[in-house]
């Protein structure tokens, strides 16, 4: 899969992360995986048609995704994922896919995106929708989100 | 169409005679008028309207208080700002405050027009998919069931929620693309999901990748025709599906949405099927 279809993601973590209060933003490994990922904590998948199609899966681990749910709701203490920070985190996904979006039809690029959806679990085992997945991990102050993503053009 | 019944708020007499005059001119019935906060309570509360349009300065308030409040009585209700400010920061709190659209003063008669039959389109639209989404859903899983496994789907249950819950064992996910955006969901367990894909190949699955493989191919079946079959109703709902996503372990728990999503739980020849498929009312496209 070409590597082009990663840039848009890095470009909207780096744009919205900020905006949410955070400072730091890195961008770690970039690498390509196979179908299947295993999980242990937050997944939410979200849906795109249009010139690609296919889903992308952001992956956070439960501590991590508890600190970005508290960042979110202005430092509010999260100690337990419930329902609240659960919809922050499904926001967020759904703010960065749309902001990909925008980048990737500022780059000529057509996608509509669906709503997200929240998964958490101890051991999850996720089969994505085409067989070449990239994967690029993006650290928002040291908290670590895996971005896959699975096209066909 | 339903008939639009249309509040008008604005703290000037003047304004609210013009706009009134616009609406009254082009066949909209203006049920009730309000200059402040209280005032759009009471108005909105006793004339029950299902649009509203909103000047951003008031006495003692905004249009955003204001906005919220009319939500509050009833989220379903539109409202559509009509005010002299327009700038970048005020459509970013609009859009935050689900206002549907921005009209500045000075009204053009035909750009509020336009914005208002935009909106109620809209609205009737999602109405229209809200009424008939499950049914077709439903038909579409049974159609597919019998046709690839020549067995029938019994519906046992069925509840409209935005709870968490926890999958059986393995939740095939599919998102939806469209005029307003979705997902469907099937959820069961491993044994059902070998069983079925067992009847589609007509012999034991190899491999858990064989058993994803049909249950995708089946879930990509029974969303495509639903969403087809909705689109050939009502073509402006364009809807198209993204490729499945399917999920599985143990303790996998699904977060409730943002929106409502409406569940049936099914029996089938090979165990119990949970269909969930939800709509979430589009963010209107500013232009």
């Amino acid at each position: 899969m070409d590597i082009k279809y990663i840039d848009p993601f890095i470009q909207s973590f780096s744009e919205v992360m900020p905006q949410l209060g955070f400072c730091n933003i890195q961008k770690g490994d970039l690498r390509e995986k196979g179908q299947e990922l295993t999980c242990s904590g937050v997944v939410i998948v979200v849906g795109m048609v249009g010139a690609i199609k296919g889903n992308v899966v952001y992956r956070i681990g439960f501590d991590t995704a508890k600190t970005i749910a508290s960042t979110m709701m202005m430092g509010a203490p999260v100690d337990e994922l419930d329902e609240m920070s659960q919809s922050a985190l499904a926001e967020l996904c759904n703010m960065l896919t749309a902001s990909a979006a925008t980048y990737f039809y500022n780059a000529g690029i057509n996608i509509e995106i669906s709503t997200p959806t929240l998964f958490h679990g101890p051991n999850i085992s996720v089969s994505m929708s085409s067989r070449s997945v990239l994967c690029v991990q993006l650290n928002a102050d040291d908290n670590s989100v895996e971005i896959n993503i699975a096209f066909e053009e | 169409m339903e008939e639009t019944r249309i509040v008008i708020v604005d703290d000037s007499s003047f304004a609210i005679t013009l706009i009134r005059e616009i609406f009254e001119t082009n066949g909209f019935k203006v049920v009730g008028q309000a200059s402040s906060l209280e005032e759009v309570k009471e108005i909105v509360k006793s004339t029950k309207p299902n649009l509203v349009t909103m000047d951003m300065t008031l006495p003692g308030t905004d249009g955003f208080e204001c906005t919220r409040a009319v939500h509050e009585i009833d989220k379903n209700i539109r409202v559509i700002v009509v005010s002299s400010m327009m700038d970048e920061e005020l459509i970013k709190e609009a859009q935050e405050n689900n206002v549907s659209a921005y009209v500045q003063k000075p009204v053009d008669a035909d750009e509020l027009i336009t914005a208002v039959k935009r909106v109620m389109a809209s609205e009737e639209l999602y109405k229209f998919l809200s009424e008939e989404y499950f049914g077709v859903f439903k038909e579409a899983l049974m159609d597919g069931m019998n046709r690839m496994t020549k067995t029938l789907v019994t519906y046992t249950e069925e509840y409209t929620t935005n709870k968490e819950y926890e999958s059986q064992g393995m939740t095939i996910i599919i998102g939806i693309i469209g005029k307003f955006s979705g997902r469907m969901l099937l959820d069961l367990s491993i044994k059902t999901a070998e069983d079925i894909a067992a009847a589609i190949f007509k012999r034991e699955p190899k491999n858990d990748d064989e058993t994803m493989a049909a249950l995708g191919e089946f879930s990509n079946i029974v969303s495509g025709n639903a969403c087809s079959i909705l689109n050939r109703k009502n073509k402006a709902l364009g809807l198209r599906v993204a490729p499945p996503s399917i999920l599985h372990g143990d303790n996998v728990l699904i977060a409730a949405s943002c929106f409502n999503t409406t569940t049936a739980v099914s029996s089938t020849s090979y165990g119990k099927l949970l269909l969930n498929v939800g709509f979430q009312r589009s963010e209107e496209k500013w232009t």
